[in-house]
């Protein structure tokens, strides 16, 4: 008789330079049900990877049911009995829930492929009443609400670790991050139901929500777990600072070069809303200030952000560019106003791989290197070598394919683009340093400080917290699509990852 | 070539159900159009609805009924068929030569059937191989597809045209019951075993998960790349066979036989709502387009309107459908090559 | 914090995978072409004459212009099914207005021209219709068009209003008539807009990433309808050679000859998922076709088995340069 169901110890795993787990070790007791909480890239994703085998451990082991083994990918995994429900769903939406519940194992099909509809359907319906969801098998997928497909889900998770030895672990990666109120009463219930069955990994930044799902809790932070507790008598604020850890120096964000913002209001959004994304946002940023947005999955801030540059609609309110109202339209009207937007995904929306470091640089306002009606190629090498000094970037050839850059000079060049001429009134930077090296984030960090002085309003989206309190003057907290708080971040009187954490959460 | 991204259908859409004839817009839509054709129709010249006449509609709907068949599960997977008429040209002149004939002295009987099949579902297989293994697209894929079975075709014969003779076993499709053509009955027959297999078997019910998400579908053990290429198989045999069946009606073998039959067909399963991009609609969809082109065609013709104008119309019609089809999910980051 | 940051092995095999691409495109027309003549040859020294050599060039215009068009919409990531039924609707609508337009009529067929390739272009970018259903409708139509408005007869062009274009494959310049010139040239003038204009370099961006293209402020939609204009403008230009070199206006003269266009351009190196074009090499591409047409006779084979090697050499031609990690899931 083994005490635990699943058990990671020591597990280590790491990209080239970059340790994405280290020395993780937890373990989970049958019918339990054990939260994972954690910033964004504390290692959650990697840990998640690992279990469903995609990943391999480079050292470190999984033992599951008392045994040590090896995961080779998702379908050995459930095959070991681990069943993982990824964020993202896999199923097909134009055929039914049976057929999505079998894919691929549909059994035996006797004579010319003729499926056997009752035997499958009855499958079904065991699964799905396991989980205690009355979905009908023969309803077509995409009829379903997203919480229906999530048990569908869940059942075909259960399917995958059927005959497996042992005490099955399903795990749940952010299962609630886009439920209603009522639907995560019902994954409750499902949960208790999974409990019954077998062990439950239910991976979350929802801090209230992990506490009230689970028995016990790990906290990960940098890619080790920092914590365990029982969630019963935790306290939340314990759990926040584990979760937050030590401030990072503020030197990186160069902190000493925030300098005073000018008095012009330069952007200014009040009420706008967008239903289901975002709601009533109120936000100004004056000329010269850094102002950022926190906030977690679906906080909504990404949408705010590509709404104000044209990219996402919205039913409410407005948005003003220097006193002037900006219609809502297209990247071009926006463009026009003086607005800038440094896209997450670098590529696919922010370069065009193809083409060289000099027509990117060129691309958006192309008269820096106009002759006439044609484009000089001469003008083009200049501006292209001359930002190639400045940004630091490498190779340092205008002409080589951007594609063939590293990430971090692709993002340099990307952001580039925008200051080649002084229009832009209003940057907007969507995580403008993941993926990039520490040495290429001070220089983009260094070029949003002269951005700065030159008067342009930045609005930043960071990829940490401690990014954001450092770059910015004021940092605005969302949560489920609403403006949670506000916070002054002056120089001197820095928020700390905590308080905002407490709000986004 | 478009690339869109299916989303969760809202709360009012809730009543689908995959096997019975959903009732949404892509089913209402089609069957009021034929109802309104038929309707007008009428009302410009009553001899539409006389018996001849439809006798006659249903003569002509045979054909592309048949080639429907294969076009709908191409494009149930999301791909297309431009090869149409040239894997019916290399069918028809194989089953005429192949049929006693004014050339040479075969004479497989049924065989010749076989004969014709067989070499469309070889050129669905090159399609087929070219789409998956070679991994060009497959309208590309069909288009060469298309060359070659003209082709092929017009290399079969020498100076003069194959001509089937007298004894050529051709009653079974010539004939008629009710007045009613035989081929009419052959294609409903073939419409219904495309339905079955659709619903029912695991080779149709796998063309709707692949069209509807191929990447989720890539993390199952199914093997994509066989179905697919059977798919095509499939859809040349279809053609092959549609082939005789206009060689028998013409009496000749000519290349020429699938003329204009790309456009009808793929404007009846479009019409008829089945998705280019691929996983929804299916065979009685097409049923329906088909019979609203065909309708379309021969309410034109009894009007009095030119044949010329009559291809007009149906290019305007394909544009159409296809553009009310996709017209919901218009939007400014969606890309359509 | 950790973060997931690139492999940088990852970047050195995509900066050597980038270079292969980029090196290899140029040279696979240019090689094909030397293959083919060299082949042919071999086979069949007597083939090449000067003057067969030249009946070749000249022959291989009417494809290079058809050809350069459809670059524009392959550029975009688009296809034209309709150039050819266009250039007949063209060459229609001249032999009917040339007498009653005089001079101007060369203007408003050209005009017109552009103008029905705008349309599909619009229905492209604007509806959102794929372009192929677009383009296929559309051939449908013109063609249809170019029948009712000849009534289905080859109409005869002649006395001043043929004066217009008869130029076009008139008298020689130099070793060639002016149609080869006069390819040449759009050729030239679409590399010089290619390269050295906005709107060049805006097509390019369209057709190598069109999100990122728009997120760049370029007016996506625009480049497409201009790119689809474009290939309306060229087949108005093949259309009037075609009026020039027949003395006549008919169905059937340039529709054969979609294929063969559509096949040139992606010899000449055009990626069908779009950004990548060069003219100059569409028109080694056009030479190439029109070589391939004359092999079967050069070494003895049936003549009627042209459409078999066309349709096979446009399955090799995207297969050789098709970049295929472009396109995650293929349709």
């Amino acid at each position: 008789m083994t005490e635990y169901a699943l058990q990671l110890n020591d597990v280590t795993k790491r990209f080239g330079a970059v340790t994405a787990l280290e020395s993780v070790s937890l373990s989970v007791k049958p019918n339990e049900v054990v939260g994972i909480i954690g910033e964004n890239g504390a290692g959650k994703s990697t840990l998640l990877k690992v279990l469903a085998g995609i990943y391999q451990p480079d050292s470190g082991e999984i033992v599951i049911g008392g045994k040590k083994q090896k995961v080779n990918g998702p379908r050995h995994a459930g095959k070991l009995g681990i069943g993982v429900v990824h964020q993202e769903q896999s199923l097909v939406p134009s055929i039914t829930v049976t057929e999505n519940l079998n894919l691929g194992f549909e059994g035996n099909v006797g004579r010319w492929g003729l499926y056997r509809w009752s035997k499958l359907r009855a499958e079904t319906r065991s699964f799905l009443s396991r989980v205690s969801s009355t979905v009908d098998p023969d309803a077509r997928t995409d009829s379903l609400s997203f919480a229906e497909r999530q048990m569908v889900e869940i059942a075909k998770s259960l399917k995958a670790v059927a005959g497996a030895p042992g005490s099955p672990v399903i795990v749940l990666d952010e299962p609630t991050s886009v439920l209603e109120r009522d639907d995560i009463a019902v994954l409750q219930k499902e949960v208790e139901a999974l409990r019954e069955i077998g062990s439950v990994i239910f991976v979350s930044h929802r801090l209230d929500e992990v506490l009230d799902f689970c028995d016990r809790v790990y906290v990960m932070r940098g890619g080790q777990v920092v914590a365990e507790r029982e969630t019963e008598g935790v306290a939340e604020e314990e759990l926040y600072r584990l979760m937050v850890g030590r401030d990072a120096s503020g030197l990186h964000y160069m902190e000493d070069q925030q300098l005073e913002p000018q008095d012009e209001a330069v952007l200014q959004v009040t009420g706008l809303t967008s239903p289901g994304a975002f709601e009533g946002v109120n936000l100004t940023v004056h000329a010269g200030e850094v102002a950022a947005i926190v906030g977690t999955n679906a906080s909504g801030r990404e949408e705010v952000a590509r709404a104000i540059f044209g990219l996402h609609g919205y039913t409410a309110g407005e948005i003003k560019i220097k006193g002037e109202v900006l219609k809502p339209g297209n990247p071009r009207t926006a463009i026009s106003r003086g607005v800038g937007y440094v896209p997450a995904e670098r590529k696919v929306e922010g370069i065009i791989a193809g083409m060289s470091i000099g027509q990117n640089l060129a691309m958006i306002f192309s008269r820096a290197i106009a002759f006439g009606p044609f484009q000089s190629p001469r003008r083009r090498r200049e501006l292209s070598n001359a930002w190639i000094d400045r940004l630091h970037i490498r190779p340092a050839d205008p002409n080589a394919d951007i594609g063939a850059l590293s990430g971090g000079n692709q993002q340099k060049v990307a952001f580039a683009r925008w200051m080649v001429e002084p229009d832009v009134r209003v940057l907007i930077l969507d995580h403008p340093t993941r993926g990039l090296d520490p040495g290429a984030q001070q220089d983009i960090y260094a070029h949003i400080r002269e951005a700065c002085e030159s008067g342009v309003a930045v609005l930043v989206l960071g990829d940490t917290l401690q990014e954001c309190i450092g770059l910015a003057h004021k940092v605005l907290v969302m949560r489920d699509g609403m403006v949670t708080a506000l916070f002054d971040a002056p120089r001197t009187h820095k928020p700390t990852p905590l308080d905002l954490i407490k709000e986004m959460v | 070539m478009a690339t869109t991204h299916h989303v969760a259908a809202p709360a009012a859409e809730r009543t689908k159900k995959a096997e019975g004839v959903t009732a949404n817009s892509s089913t209402i839509g089609p069957i009021v159009t034929l109802l309104v054709l038929i309707v007008v129709f009428t009302v410009i010249n009553p001899r539409f609805v006389s018996l001849e006449n439809i006798q006659t509609v249903l003569y002509q709907a045979a054909i592309p009924l048949i080639l429907s068949v294969g076009a709908t599960l191409v494009i149930l997977i999301g791909g297309i068929d431009l090869s149409i008429e040239g894997v019916m040209a290399a069918g028809a002149l194989t089953f005429v030569l192949l049929s006693p004939n004014n050339i040479n002295d075969s004479d497989f009987g049924v065989m010749a059937i076989g004969g014709a099949l067989l070499v469309g579902a070889l050129l669905g297989g090159l399609n087929g191989f070219a789409h998956v293994r070679l991994k060009i697209p497959s309208f590309m894929s069909s288009l060469g597809v298309w060359y070659i079975g003209l082709g092929i075709a017009s290399m079969l014969y020498d100076q003069s045209t194959p001509r089937l003779s007298e004894s050529a076993n051709i009653a079974w499709a010539s004939g008629t019951i009710f007045g009613i053509s035989n081929s009419f009955f052959i294609a409903l027959g073939v419409i219904i075993l495309g339905v079955v297999v659709s619903r029912w078997t695991r080779f149709g019910r796998y063309a709707y998960a692949i069209g509807g998400d191929e990447a989720v579908v890539r993390l199952t053990p199914i093997n994509i790349g066989r179905y697919k290429i059977a798919i095509f198989v499939v859809a040349g045999a279809c053609a092959a066979f549609a082939g005789v069946l206009g060689s028998i009606r013409l009496g000749v073998g000519v290349p020429a036989v699938g003329t204009g039959q790309l456009f009808t067909t793929i404007s009846a399963v479009v019409l008829g709502g089945t998705l280019l991009s691929g996983g929804r609609g299916g065979m009685l969809h097409s049923l329906i387009g088909v019979m609203v082109i065909v309708v379309l065609a021969n309410g034109l013709v009894l009007s009095g309107v030119s044949p010329y104008v009559q291809q007009a119309v149906q290019g305007l019609v394909v544009i159409a459908a296809v553009g009310i089809a996709g017209w919901k999910q218009r939007s400014i980051l969606r890309i359509v090559k | 914090m950790t973060r997931v940051i690139e492999r940088t092995s990852a970047g050195q095999s995509a900066a050597s995978a980038w270079k292969k691409k980029l090196s290899l495109r140029p040279v696979v027309p240019f090689g094909m072409l030397v293959i083919l003549v060299a082949i042919t040859a071999i086979i069949q020294p007597s083939f090449f004459t000067a003057a067969s050599v030249n009946v070749l060039i000249e022959g291989s215009a009417l494809i290079a212009i058809l050809a350069l068009g459809q670059m524009f919409v392959l550029l975009v990531g688009g296809i034209d099914l309709s150039s050819a039924a266009v250039g007949t609707f063209t060459a229609v609508l001249f032999a009917k207005v040339v007498e009653p337009l005089g001079p101007s009529s060369v203007v408003v067929v050209l005009v017109a021209a552009t103008v029905i390739g705008g349309v599909n272009g619009w229905l492209v970018a604007y509806l959102q219709i794929p372009s192929f259903i677009v383009t296929l409708g559309s051939l449908a139509f013109w063609q249809a068009a170019a029948l009712i408005l000849s009534d289905a007869t080859t109409l005869s062009v002649f006395g001043a209003g043929y004066d217009l274009v008869g130029w076009i494959t008139g008298q020689k310049i130099g070793p060639f008539t002016p149609s080869v010139w006069l390819t040449v040239v759009l050729a030239l003038v679409s590399w010089l807009m290619l390269r050295y204009t906005k709107l060049g370099q805006s097509l390019i961006a369209v057709g190598l990433n069109e999100r990122a293209a728009l997120l760049a402020g370029l007016q996506t939609r625009w480049m497409k309808i201009l790119a689809f204009a474009l290939s309306g403008l060229f087949s108005g230009f093949a259309g009037l050679t075609v009026v020039s070199g027949s003395f006549s206006a008919g169905p059937g003269q340039i529709d054969a000859l979609l294929l063969p266009a559509i096949a040139a351009a992606i010899i000449g190196g055009c990626s069908l998922t779009g950004g990548i074009a060069n003219p100059l090499n569409v028109l080694i591409g056009s030479l190439v076709l029109v070589v391939l047409r004359m092999v079967p006779t050069a070494i003895g084979l049936d003549a009627r088995s042209q459409q078999i090697i066309y349709g096979v050499t446009v399955i090799a031609a995207v297969v050789a340069t098709i970049d295929r990690s472009k396109i995650p899931i293929l349709k």
